[in-house]
């Protein structure tokens, strides 16, 4: 054994110095192997390396038993290295019955694996599963029914990791294209559902940012052809209908604009926005009796709409006046 | 190496106990002083109210059976009231009563109570002194083997034997094990061994793993209650049967003398049935015939295949043993690779049939199964005094013969450390308090294999104070078990969450408490010391024998030459030789009156011959 095995490990002088009758070798394995107890796994222990067989742990058991028994130190002062050895022992004697069953050696070898050892065998895991994967996809090549179901599945996985990239339009195509060839797969066909959905989602916002880029641009008209292009793709879609007609306004195009509000009063009849905009659509078209009526339905709604109580506020002195 | 004190190991037996020790890395019996390997286990006191040992105490057991104490191993360490003395009581000429405290086993002889380590002890002092005439030294300390299957209280027990024979033991040790520790020293093998033990009471199996010096016990199992004295008592009970029925219901066991016959007979019978296919019995006046009428003689002829027949389920239940400490081992019939006998009862054919049956293979005949377990103890004994010799040194891990654990609320019994564990040994395990608002919980400390703790073996117990009220369940109790390479428990509990602790080191009760034994050590000190003046005395006697023993010899030459030339006095050369080798003898015995005897014969011997060679030195022819 090298000199430094202790390195790094302080004994405690107390303990070497204790009046007993053992040489400061002896002493420091003993103190050194009591200390290290709660981290030294079966194997460290017995000064194996991990994954040692039964029958190294049992020939290693006899040689170590040599130095822990206190049997062995026959009509010598122990002092307090005796319960020290007795300790020792008994957990030598504990890795002895796990290391040599070897259904507790297996289990306990894969529990304590040093982490390069695990990496390794994570590694080796990998590796057998990508070849067995190519192996199947050379398989699918040379059979058809096997080569139906292998596309599936390749279809499948890239529908997958298209969903996952935020590709959704392409994603859709690949559930659609299995749904074609699997009639019965639901699951494709849900899933097609799902990423057509999220596609249109995705292309609305889009339209919806054009839009607003247009509107700080003061470009009105590229604007409300965006806002159009997003109802187009979702009717319902309140702000592309309120945030349009308000575009409408400005481009001086009333009848558009009240258009939009109307689409948008039918798409949430009960939204107090949506009768806002009607309301200043009207007001804009000159139709004053039903821009009010519009207005105070808003009001009505959503209290704290501030356009529409203005707007309502000035109706109402033009009338006196 | 010689200068160290000599320590011996001694077998304990149920009938018969040898001495043994390791002389310059060679383990050897040590013959008694009349000679003898054995020394029968029997205490006797005489008529005389002398007390006899060994030979001389089974020499006149059949006149004196109710003064004559036999088998006492299989009393000790045993309860009062317990099946196995209930047993021994209906079968034993001596009397059994119980002890102060009703708890122990006491044995009426000589008109006085004593107790069974006293019994035990007088025949471990025997071995002592057999050991110390041996040396020419002292003897102190010693290893004693039991069966495997004792229990704390049995080895405790055993152990206070030994103190008062005034050896310190060293350390209690199984006997298989000891045997295989015999069979395997010295040798650098690596096997699997089973030690087959059915000795003169107990059966015992081990299984050991011996392996570069270390012997390593995997399992032991055994019968404490399962020996040669089962078989002789299947031959008594055969013979008091067929004697009943033909002489009209005469029942031999009313007499105590007849029994002691009938015993004698049965065992000498057994053992010739190992060697001869038939035996006869022939015991002439055994009973009298009662009302004048004639005496009564038995007259029989036992073969083999009755004596098998009678004994077959004790055959049977060996085997069941021994199938059960495999199975705990783990280890399958066919893996063993030496199957060892030991005891004398392995001398019966059919017991070495069923263990080449179970096994498959031909038990080990390299040992002798007598004395095996005596030299195994006196290595083990050797190994825990004197440092490693290489070649021979030895490392022996036990086991735990039975479970040990604690009483649990229903009245269970809660194994902590299960038989079969390599000591030294320590185990936790946590424990919750049952009741509500509970402060205090009684540890009871048990030993044995059975589910109810009633049925085990009560090791101690001691109380934990101190305990935070709480709701029931509430509280963690931590127990640790602790047990030392010398066998001693020690178990402490802890309140894990008050930090409260109390702990104990369970002395099993032998029985006898610590003042009995004191006192008892004190009366033999007494002994002692009368000893010791005689041995005063006996050197005394040594020396002047041995002076006048010096200045024969040195006169032989003169005497011969003298002889030649006279007519008379041809024989007196080898008288002289007969007196000198009793007295050579004496001093061998340490024996002061057989030396005081032939101090005289001595004296006259030496007178002669100085006068005959005063008459050689004269000139031929003169007168």
């Amino acid at each position: 054994m090298s000199v430094n095995r202790y390195q790094g490990f302080v004994f405690n002088p107390a303990d070497l110095s204790e009046d007993v009758d053992l040489d400061v070798e002896r002493r420091k394995e003993i103190l050194f192997a009591e200390a290290r107890l709660a981290s030294w796994t079966h194997f460290d222990l017995l000064g194996l390396p991990w994954n040692a067989s039964a029958e190294a742990a049992k020939a290693a058991y006899v040689a170590k038993v040599k130095v822990f028994h206190p049997d062995r130190y026959p009509g010598q002062r122990l002092g307090s290295f005796r319960a020290r050895l007795e300790k020792v022992f008994g957990r030598l004697t504990e890795a002895r019955d796990v290391l040599t069953d070897e259904p507790r050696r297996a289990a306990y070898a894969r529990a304590t694996a040093p982490a390069l050892e695990r990496a390794a065998l994570e590694a080796r895991r990998l590796g057998d599963e990508r070849r067995s994967e190519e192996r199947r996809a050379r398989l699918g090549r040379q059979n058809p029914l096997l080569a139906r179901a292998g596309r599936v599945a390749e279809l499948m996985k890239r529908g997958q990791e298209g969903m996952a990239a935020g590709q959704h339009a392409q994603a859709a195509n690949d559930f659609l294209l299995v749904a074609s060839l699997d009639p019965s797969n639901r699951e494709a066909v849900a899933l097609a559902a799902e990423c057509k959905r999220r596609s249109t989602a995705h292309k609305v916002q889009e339209l919806m940012e054009k839009a607003a880029a247009s509107e700080a641009l003061g470009q009105w008209g590229q604007a409300l052809l965006a806002y159009g292009a997003a109802l187009q793709l979702d009717a319902a879609h309140l702000k592309a209908c309120i945030y349009g007609s308000r575009a409408a306004i400005s481009q001086g195009d009333g009848g558009a604009a009240r258009e939009l509000a109307e689409q948008g009063v039918r798409a949430a009849p009960r939204n107090g926005a949506a009768h806002e905009a009607l309301g200043v659509a009207l007001e804009a078209l000159g139709q004053r009796a039903e821009a009010k009526k519009a207005l105070e339905r808003a009001v009505e709604l959503d209290p704290r709409l501030e356009t529409a109580k203005e707007r309502l506020k000035k109706l109402r002195w033009s009338f006196l006046g | 190496m010689s200068n160290l004190e000599p320590v011996i190991g001694i077998d304990l037996g149920t009938t018969n106990s040898v001495v043994a020790t390791v002389r310059d890395g060679v383990p050897r019996v040590i013959p008694s002083r009349t000679g003898q390997l054995l020394t029968p286990s029997i205490v006797a006191v005489a008529k005389n109210g002398k007390e006899l040992v060994g030979g001389l105490a089974k020499r006149q057991a059949i006149t004196n059976a109710e003064n004559t104490v036999y088998a006492a191993k299989r009393l000790i360490g045993r309860r009062w009231g317990s099946r196995e003395v209930e047993d021994a009581r209906r079968v034993l000429p001596y009397e059994l009563t119980a002890g102060p405290e009703g708890n122990d086993v006491r044995i009426k002889l000589g008109g006085r109570v004593v107790t069974i380590p006293e019994v035990s002890a007088l025949v471990l002092a025997e071995l002592k002194a057999d050991a110390e005439a041996w040396f020419g030294r002292p003897v102190t300390q010693a290893v004693v083997t039991v069966p495997a299957y004792f229990n704390d209280g049995q080895r405790q027990a055993t152990k206070d034997a030994g103190r008062i024979a005034g050896l310190e033991v060293l350390r209690i040790i199984n006997e298989p094990t000891s045997a295989a520790l015999a069979y395997g020293f010295g040798k650098l093998i690596e096997k699997k061994v089973v030690v087959f033990d059915l000795g003169g009471g107990t059966f015992d199996v081990s299984v050991l793993d011996i392996g570069k010096s270390v012997f390593d016990v995997v399992a032991v199992g055994g019968d404490t209650y399962l020996g040669g004295e089962d078989f002789d008592r299947r031959v008594m009970d055969w013979l008091t049967f067929t004697f009943a029925r033909e002489n009209g219901g005469v029942d031999l066991r009313q007499d105590k003398m007849a029994l002691q016959r009938l015993k004698d007979a049965a065992e000498k019978a057994k053992i010739e049935l190992s060697a001869v296919p038939a035996s006869d019995i022939h015991l002439p006046f055994l009973a009298s015939g009662g009302d004048g009428k004639q005496a009564l003689h038995l007259t029989k002829q036992l073969g083999r295949e009755k004596l098998e027949e009678i004994t077959k389920d004790l055959v049977d239940r060996c085997i069941a043993v021994t199938e059960r400490t495999l199975r705990d081992a783990g280890v399958r019939p066919n893996q063993v690779d030496e199957v060892i006998l030991v005891g004398g009862m392995t001398r019966m054919p059919r017991v070495q049939r069923a263990v080449r049956e179970f096994f498959g293979k031909e038990p080990c005949k390299g040992v002798h199964p007598d004395e095996v377990v005596a030299l195994g103890a006196a290595i083990q004994a050797q190994a825990l005094t004197a440092p490693a010799q290489p070649g021979n040194d030895v490392l022996l891990l036990d086991v735990t013969p039975q479970n040990l654990g604690l009483l649990v609320v229903g009245g269970y019994f809660q194994t902590v450390i299960p038989r079969n564990t390599t000591v030294p040994t320590s185990q936790t395990h946590l424990f919750t308090t049952v009741q509500d608002q509970q402060t205090s919980v009684r540890i009871a400390v048990l030993q044995g294999e059975k589910e109810r703790a009633i049925d085990n073996e009560l090791l101690g117990e001691f109380i934990l104070a101190g305990i935070r009220p709480a709701r029931r369940g509430e509280v963690s109790i931590e127990v640790t078990f602790d047990i030392s390479a010398d066998g001693i428990v020690g178990v402490a509990a802890r309140d894990v969450d008050t930090g409260q602790q109390q702990s104990i080191t369970v002395t099993a009760t032998s029985g006898l408490t610590e003042e009995e034994l004191r006192r008892i050590m004190d009366d033999r000190v007494d002994d002692l010391l009368t000893r010791k003046q005689s041995t005063a005395e006996f050197d005394a006697a040594r020396e002047r024998a041995s002076a006048a023993v010096r200045e024969i010899e040195a006169l032989v030459p003169a005497v011969q030459a003298a002889l030649e030339r006279s007519k008379f006095g041809k024989d007196a050369v080898q008288k002289a030789e007969g007196v000198m080798a009793r007295v050579r003898q004496a001093i061998e015995a340490k024996d002061t009156a057989e030396l005081a005897a032939s101090a005289e014969p001595l004296e006259r011997t030496l007178q002669l011959f100085k006068g005959l060679a005063g008459q050689a030195a004269r000139p031929p022819g003169g007168a």
